[in-house]
């Protein structure tokens, strides 16, 4: 044990004293924040900037009042409290009669006027919009040249719809005055379960959920959790080959244990790991205090983190050393970057699915292959929905029997492996390597 | 008590058989050296006595004591792959080494070993800042602190100046002196046989000499001429009952057909040129080397 921890010592002062290991440290947050704030000023600015919307109206009558619900709610936009940072998009409206023997000829025009930039959308409404004669209703044709993600057309989709359904009323004779009551959308509140507090019995009242409960705070921890294993396991592989190819280990393996020598790099890892995690968890409790979001934080969450977070550096840690032992070149552990991160990333690209279905039965399975368990197994139980109660320690027990079985068989790799010079085993000599040692 | 049993070991890679039912027995207190050509096996016994690899058959103990699977904190091992962390500092590494295979703090002995390789100012560089000479002395400190009882240097001299392999070869001497026992592998011939009280050969992973110089030359008899004379390797040619004629430049070395009268060869020499010197003498440790691994022995093995 002696061993393991002067290795691990030397392994993990070798990479946090580094000016890289803080640099990462302190940029990664900066980045991803600062995105986020950059998005968000960008899509205010952009929002904010006003922009010119033609409206080819054959019906005479639904133009006026689109525009004016245009105007409503831009103003309750305004005045939302919800609104944040993102303010609603700013349109100026220009109504054109239709020329029905030069249509073709008028949206040639229109459309030209998309290209130049001097409008920013135009919606065609058809004859029947007002009085629609099949179900579905004509469609409402909307032209725009910008590109990605367009905002403007939700937006413009609401406004479109209150107008249309304004120009009825007044139609019938419905005062302008019940437009609002009439009309008026009710929201859905999401909303936590109710639950007894054990100690003095009472059942709590209803508490709002928000988007960032039920979505956002799962997602940042496991992103969280993932870019931490990432940080600590993935270069393992590239700096065992690098450190075989400058011969580093034939001298250490004559004083340590092939064993010792693995054990104390994956501790040095998991060191790193913690260090990272600590600074990010604090640094996150920090700024959620100063917002006065702290009752956000899932604070229950932290010692299954922290679980989650050891198990799996020391699988991805234990397989790194192991297949960076069979590098032959740089390059060779290159390609063999991607595939030892799969415990990682495959689960990352299946986060939409086990979103929508947290107890479905894809996101239960993956959560109980030991590989997956610490990331998927995390997402589930951060999620709103509890995880049945046997399923985080069965997952646990998975984790607990598989890690010290992979570290095991990468040890005997890692000690056949070191030495071999200018030759890459394949998979089968890797399983021989890993049974016989 | 011996340092080193080897009884009956083989290791085996793959198709190839790298050490073939060896057994060698270095005694306490002794400098033995390991010689043989490339790929014969040398490293390989090496790595087998330090328990990096593990013999297929056989057993090695080191001081009485079968280890297998563990590493021993009384040896000192200095690969023939030179290689250390290059982004330590010289000192902190060799503290590294040194608490790793001692299990203790190390300073004054690195201190001390490294104002004897005048090598203290350097100890708060970066190895990567060092000279290749420098940094193969830093291993060789690495190997030798704390002090081993068992030091096994493979190629010890390979790209040393002749001041630093001065210096190496007087540290070596001195842990000699100091009780250590020292296993060291030469392509150096004269090295060989200037520092090594017993010399072991390997030849395509078996033993094919062990023992001490003279015995290993008492083996091949007084079966060689050395010569120098005012004709060139040229005019030794045909010389009666001499097989081989060796040119060493100011020197040549003839070797003597069994059998062969050396008063023959001295009066059909005279003949031919002016002689200054005509000594006889047991062939050198390179000239067995030769016999055994040269082309001639690939000739006769291979018919």
């Amino acid at each position: 044990m002696r061993k393991i921890l002067l290795i691990a010592k030397r392994d993990y002062l070798a990479v946090v004293r580094t000016k890289a290991f803080l640099i990462g440290l302190v940029a990664l947050p900066i980045v991803f924040g600062g995105g986020s704030v950059g998005s968000a000023l960008v899509q205010n600015r952009a929002g904010a900037k006003s922009r010119q919307v033609a409206i080819l109206d054959p019906t005479g009558a639904a133009a006026a009042a689109i525009v004016q619900a245009a105007k409503d709610k831009t103003e309750e936009d305004r005045l939302s409290k919800t609104a944040g940072l993102q303010a609603s998009p700013q349109f100026d409206f220009e109504t054109v009669a239709p020329d029905h023997a030069g249509l073709d000829e008028q949206r040639l025009a229109l459309s030209d006027r998309l290209r130049s930039g001097n409008l920013a959308a135009v919606l065609e409404l058809d004859p029947d919009t007002l009085h629609p004669r099949t179900n579905p209703p004509p469609p409402v044709r909307y032209y725009t040249n910008s590109g990605g993600i367009d905002t403007a057309q939700g937006w413009l989709a609401d406004a479109v719809n209150e107008g249309l359904r304004r120009a009825r009323l007044t139609e019938l004779g419905v005062a302008e005055s019940h437009f609002k009551e009439l009309l008026t959308n009710t929201p859905l509140q999401s909303t936590s379960l109710v639950a007894r507090d054990p100690r003095t019995g009472a059942i709590g009242a209803p508490r709002k959920r928000g988007q960032a409960e039920s979505f956002a705070v799962p997602f940042i921890t496991v992103m969280l959790l993932a870019m931490i294993v990432l940080i600590g396991a993935s270069p393992m592989l590239s700096a065992v080959a690098e450190d075989k190819l400058q011969r580093v280990y034939e001298m250490l393996l004559a004083t340590a244990t092939p064993f010792e020598l693995m054990a104390g790099k994956v501790l040095a890892a998991i060191g790193q790991s913690l260090t990272s995690s600590v600074f990010y968890i604090i640094g996150g409790l920090l700024v959620l205090e100063g917002m006065a979001l702290i009752g956000m934080a899932p604070l229950w969450v932290l010692p299954w983190f922290f679980i989650y977070l050891v198990a799996e550096v020391t699988m991805l840690c234990a397989m790194g050393v192991a297949l960076g032992a069979t590098c032959g070149s740089p390059q060779d552990a290159q390609h063999l970057a991607l595939p030892l991160l799969f415990p990682v990333v495959i689960p990352l690209f299946l986060i939409g699915p086990i979103l929508q279905q947290p107890n479905g039965p894809l996101a239960t399975a993956l959560s109980l292959f030991p590989l997956f368990t610490p990331i998927v197994m995390m997402l589930r139980q951060t999620l709103p929905g509890s995880v049945p109660a046997w399923q985080p320690w069965v997952g646990l027990a998975g984790v607990l029997i598989v890690t010290p079985i992979i570290t095991w068989g990468a040890a005997r790799i890692f000690r056949v492996a070191i030495l071999l010079q200018g030759q890459r085993p394949n998979a089968a000599q890797l399983l021989r390597m890993a049974v016989r040692g | 008590m011996d340092a080193v049993e080897i009884q009956s070991v083989t290791k085996t890679f793959g198709d190839l058989t790298a050490v073939d039912d060896l057994t060698l027995t270095v005694p306490e207190g002794s400098v033995y050296g390991f010689i043989g050509p490339n790929g014969s096996g040398k490293t390989t016994t090496m790595r087998m006595i330090v328990n990096i690899f593990y013999p297929d058959r056989g057993t090695i103990r080191v001081f009485g004591t079968e280890s297998h699977g563990t590493s021993s904190a009384h040896i000192g091992y200095l690969p023939e792959e030179r290689g250390l962390y290059r982004k330590m500092k010289v000192r902190e590494l060799l503290e590294f080494y040194g608490e790793l295979r001692g299990g203790r703090k190390v300073t004054a002995e690195v201190d001390g070993w490294l104002r004897k390789f005048d090598l203290f100012q350097w100890g708060d560089q970066k190895l990567e800042t060092l000279s290749k000479g420098m940094s193969q002395k830093i291993q060789f400190i690495a190997a030798v602190v704390p002090s081993p009882k068992l030091l096994i240097l493979d190629e010890p001299f390979s790209g040393l100046d002749p001041v630093s392999a001065d210096l190496l070869r007087d540290a070596i001497l001195e842990l000699r002196h100091r009780g250590a026992t020292i296993i060291l592998s030469t392509h150096d011939m004269h090295v060989a046989e200037s520092m090594c009280d017993r010399i072991f050969m390997i030849f395509r992973g078996k033993k094919v000499l062990d023992g001490t110089l003279e015995s290993i030359q008492g083996q091949y008899g007084s079966d060689t001429i050395r010569v120098s004379s005012n004709g060139d390797a040229a005019a030794l040619n045909g010389l009666p009952g001499v097989e081989r004629v060796r040119d060493l430049g100011q020197v040549q070395e003839l070797r003597m057909a069994q059998g062969c009268d050396p008063q023959e060869v001295l009066r059909a020499l005279v003949g031919r040129a002016r002689v200054s010197s005509f000594s006889i003498a047991k062939p050198s440790l390179h000239e067995i080397f030769v016999r055994i691994a040269g082309p001639a022995a690939e000739e006769v093995a291979v018919a």
